[in-house]
C-alpha cells in the first residue's frame, strides 16, 4: 500500500525509490526496537528486584543489630538473646564485650559505696581531702546523717561541717584531730549516735505516749536534761508521778541520774515507796519510749481483764 | 494615760477590773498587728480560746475590732504577761522590724557537762535581774529547736518599766550565742549579759561585730549552717553544673571573646563563695585607720605621717549575693578583697583596720 503513495504524479525516480527505501529503513528499525523493548526492560526489572531483595536482607540485619544493642547489657538479656539466637543458628557463640563487663562491675562498686552509709561512718574523697559521712542510728532505725569536710593538708582541719553547735566537735578535733584521727572519728560517731539515740526517745514520748503527760516535756539541746510529769494510766485515777533524767554520760542513751516523786507528796507508805523506786529503775534501765510502751501494754491488759 | 493609784511592779492585776496600763497595752499591743494576720497571730498567742475568738466580728473596722477584742481579754482576766506574750509572738512575726546583735558566751574549759535545765535557766535569769532593779518585766515564751525568746521591758528605781521599748533576747540552749534587739536604752546591756552569762552557766560574754536584720541569717552564720551542701556517693545533684548566667551553648551566632577569663572568673566565684544561698546582711562597715599608700608622688594625703581615719559602708538588700555578683558582672576583679569574702566564716560585718 504504501508502494503506491511512493508513486508521484511527476512520475521522479530518484525521489521515490530513496525516500522509499528510506521508509523501510525507518520501518525496520521501529518494529526491531519493539522486538527489544521487553528485554531491557525485563532486564532492568530483575535487575531491580535483586537489589530490593539485597537491600531488604540488609535492613534486617540492621535491625537486629540495633535490637540487640539497644536492650542493654543485663545478663537476662543475653541470656534470653543466646537462647534465641540458639534456636535461630546454634553455631553462634554470644560475646560479652569488655565494655560491658566493665560498665557491669562499676554500677555495682557504685551501689556498694552508696549502702556503705549504713556502716555508720563513711566518706567520699574530694578535690581537697574526704567528706566523711556519720550516719546515726537507734534501736535498727536509721537517723540523722552528718557531715564532716575534711581538708587534708598540714596541719589537717575541717573545713565545713553539719555537727549541731552543741556537740562539743570543737573540743574533739584540738584534742585528737592532728594526733588519732581514728580515736577522733570513732568518739565523734559516738557523741552523734548518742545524741540521736537520746533525740529519738524524747520525740517518740512527744509524739506517741502524749497521753500519759501531764504536761509539757521539758527538754534541751542535747537532750541530756528531760523533765516530765506523768500517769500510768493515761484515763485512770494514779497519782501524777514527776520524772527527772539527767544524762551525764553524753555517749550513752540511758539516763545515768533519775529521780521519781509522786507529785506533792513527801512521806510515803512502804507500797508506794517501792512503786516509786521500782519507776526510777525502769527509767534507769530501759529506753524512754519503752518505759511508756510496758505502761500502754500493762493498761491494755487491765482493760482486757475488766471487760473478761 | 491614767494610773492606777496602786503600784505594780510586777504586773498583778486587781481582783475587780484590769489595770488602765495594761488595757492600753493590750490596745496599742493589738493594734499593731496588720489585719491580714490577726488571725494567726491571736492564735499563735493561744489565750482566747477557738470559741471566744468565733464571738468577735472580724470583718468590722480594725477600732471596733481591737475594743472588742480589749474586752474579752478583760474578761478573761488577762495579765500584763498575756500581754507581754502577745507582744513576742508579734515580734516573731516581724522580726525583721528589728536590728539584731549578736553575743558570745564563754566559760572556763573542763566544766562539767551543761546540763541546761530551761526552767532553772528562766528562775535564775529573773532572779538576777529582779535583784538589781526593782522595775523590770520579763517574759520567756519557748521555741523551736530548744531556744527561748525573752522580753524584757526596762524600769528605774523610781519609774514602772516602759512597756513600748522592750529588749528581745533569742537564746538556744546549749550554745554559746545569744541574739539581742538593738536598744536605744544602752546602760541595762551589761546587766543583761551578766544574767544571760550567769543563767546559762558561763563565765564570760562578749558583743560580736555582727549586726543585721535578718534574725535566721545570724544563726545560720554563727552557728555554720550557711553551707550545707556536701559531696556523697548518693547525692545525684552535679555540683558543677549552675553557672551565673554565663550559657556558653545559648546561640551559635553569638561568640564570646573573652571565654577563657569569663570561665575563670566564674570558678573563682563559686570557689569562693560556695554553691548555697547566702545568709542574707545589709551591710558592710570598714572604719580604716591606715596610712595613706599611693603609687602617684605628689598628693596632698601622700607622705602623711597621721593615719587616715575613714569609714567606708557597703548597703545592700542583700550584700553577700551583691558581693558575689560583682566579677561575673565585671564589675570587680576576681578574687575578691579577703575582707570582703570573710564575712560569713569570721561571722563579722563591723571591721576595723589599722597598720600592722
Amino acid at each position: 500500500m504504501e508502494l503506491a503513495d511512493t508513486l508521484r504524479p511527476d512520475g521522479d525516480p530518484k525521489g521515490g525509490v530513496l525516500a522509499h527505501l528510506e521508509r523501510l529503513e525507518t520501518r525496520m528499525h521501529r518494529s526491531r526496537k519493539k522486538l527489544e523493548e521487553p528485554q531491557t526492560v525485563q532486564a532492568e526489572e530483575s535487575a531491580l528486584v535483586t537489589e530490593i531483595q539485597k537491600l531488604r536482607r540488609l535492613r534486617d540485619k540492621l535491625r537486629a543489630e540495633v535490637k540487640r544493642r539497644q536492650a542493654g547489657f543485663g545478663l537476662l538479656h543475653i541470656l534470653q538473646v543466646k537462647a534465641s539466637t540458639a534456636n535461630v543458628e546454634p553455631d553462634q557463640t554470644w560475646e560479652i564485650t569488655e565494655q560491658e563487663v566493665l560498665e557491669r562491675k562499676w554500677e555495682n562498686l557504685k551501689a556498694v559505696l552508696q549502702a556503705y552509709r549504713f556502716t555508720g561512718l563513711s566518706g567520699k574523697l574530694t578535690s581537697r581531702g574526704v567528706c566523711v559521712c556519720i550516719s546515726t542510728a537507734f534501736e535498727g532505725n536509721l537517723l540523722d546523717s552528718y557531715f564532716m569536710d575534711l581538708i587534708v593538708q598540714k596541719p589537717l582541719r575541717i573545713h565545713r561541717h553539719s555537727v549541731p553547735v552543741f556537740i562539743p566537735l570543737e573540743e574533739l578535733s584540738a584534742k585528737y584531730l592532728e594526733t588519732n584521727i581514728q580515736h577522733f572519728l570513732f568518739t565523734l560517731c559516738e557523741y552523734l549516735n548518742a545524741y540521736s539515740g537520746r533525740k529519738y526517745q524524747a520525740d517518740r514520748l512527744q509524739s506517741d505516749f502524749a497521753a500519759f503527760l501531764a504536761g509539757p516535756l521539758q527538754r534541751n539541746s542535747l537532750c541530756n536534761l528531760l523533765s516530765f510529769t506523768y500517769k500510768v494510766e493515761p484515763r485512770g485515777q494514779s497519782f501524777p508521778l514527776c520524772a527527772r533524767l539527767l544524762y551525764k554520760d553524753l555517749t550513752r542513751t540511758l539516763p545515768t541520774d533519775v529521780t521519781v516523786t509522786y507529785q506533792g507528796m513527801d512521806a510515803l507508805s512502804t507500797s508506794w515507796e517501792e512503786q516509786r523506786a521500782s519507776q526510777e529503775n525502769l527509767f534507769r534501765t530501759k529506753p524512754l519510749h519503752h518505759v511508756f510502751t510496758s505502761f500502754a501494754r500493762k493498761g491494755e491488759m487491765l482493760d482486757m481483764s475488766l471487760v473478761s | 494615760m491614767q494610773r492606777s493609784s496602786q503600784e505594780f511592779s510586777r504586773g498583778h492585776i486587781s481582783a475587780k477590773e484590769m489595770d488602765e496600763t495594761v488595757a492600753e497595752f493590750f490596745k496599742r499591743t493589738i493594734l499593731k498587728i496588720p489585719m491580714a494576720e490577726m488571725m494567726t497571730i491571736l492564735k499563735a498567742w493561744d489565750f482566747l480560746s477557738e470559741n471566744q475568738l468565733q464571738t468577735v466580728n472580724f470583718r468590722q473596722r480594725k477600732e471596733s475590732l481591737v475594743q472588742d477584742l480589749v474586752l474579752l481579754c478583760e474578761k478573761k482576766r488577762a495579765s500584763l504577761n498575756d500581754a507581754a506574750i502577745l507582744d513576742i509572738v508579734y515580734t516573731q512575726f516581724h522580726r525583721h522590724q528589728k536590728v539584731w546583735d549578736v553575743f558570745r558566751m564563754s566559760r572556763e574549759p573542763g566544766e562539767d557537762i551543761d546540763l541546761f535545765d530551761m526552767e532553772q535557766f528562766k528562775r535564775s535569769f529573773k532572779k538576777i535581774l529582779q535583784r538589781a532593779l526593782k522595775n523590770v518585766t520579763i517574759s520567756f515564751r519557748d521555741a523551736e529547736e530548744n531556744a527561748v525568746w525573752i522580753r524584757i521591758a526596762w524600769g528605774s528605781q523610781y519609774r514602772k518599766p516602759n512597756q513600748y521599748r522592750p529588749v528581745y533576747v533569742v537564746y538556744y540552749s546549749q550554745t554559746p550565742y545569744a541574739f539581742t534587739s538593738s536598744s536605744q536604752l544602752r546602760s541595762n546591756i551589761p546587766l543583761l549579759g551578766q544574767a544571760l552569762t550567769i543563767a546559762s552557766k558561763h563565765h564570760q560574754i562578749m558583743k560580736m561585730d555582727l549586726r543585721s536584720r535578718y534574725l535566721d541569717s545570724l544563726k545560720a552564720i554563727v552557728f555554720k549552717q550557711y553551707n550545707q551542701t556536701f559531696e556523697t556517693h548518693n547525692s545525684t545533684t552535679p555540683l558543677h553544673e549552675r553557672s551565673l548566667g554565663l550559657d556558653i551553648n545559648m546561640d551559635s551566632r553569638i561568640i564570646h571573646e573573652n571565654r577563657i577569663e569569663k570561665e575563670r572568673v566564674q570558678r573563682v566565684t563559686q570557689e569562693t563563695f560556695g554553691y548555697y544561698p547566702q545568709p542574707r546582711l545589709e551591710f558592710a562597715q570598714y572604719k580604716l585607720e591606715t596610712k595613706f599608700k599611693s603609687d602617684l608622688n605628689g598628693g596632698i594625703l601622700a607622705e602623711r605621717e597621721e593615719p587616715l581615719r575613714c569609714l567606708i559602708k557597703f548597703s545592700s538588700p542583700h550584700l553577700l549575693e551583691a558581693l558575689k555578683a560583682l566579677a561575673p558582672a565585671g564589675i570587680a576583679d576576681a578574687p575578691l578583697s579577703p575582707l570582703l569574702t570573710c564575712i560569713p566564716n569570721k561571722g563579722m560585718n563591723y571591721f576595723k583596720i589599722r597598720d600592722k
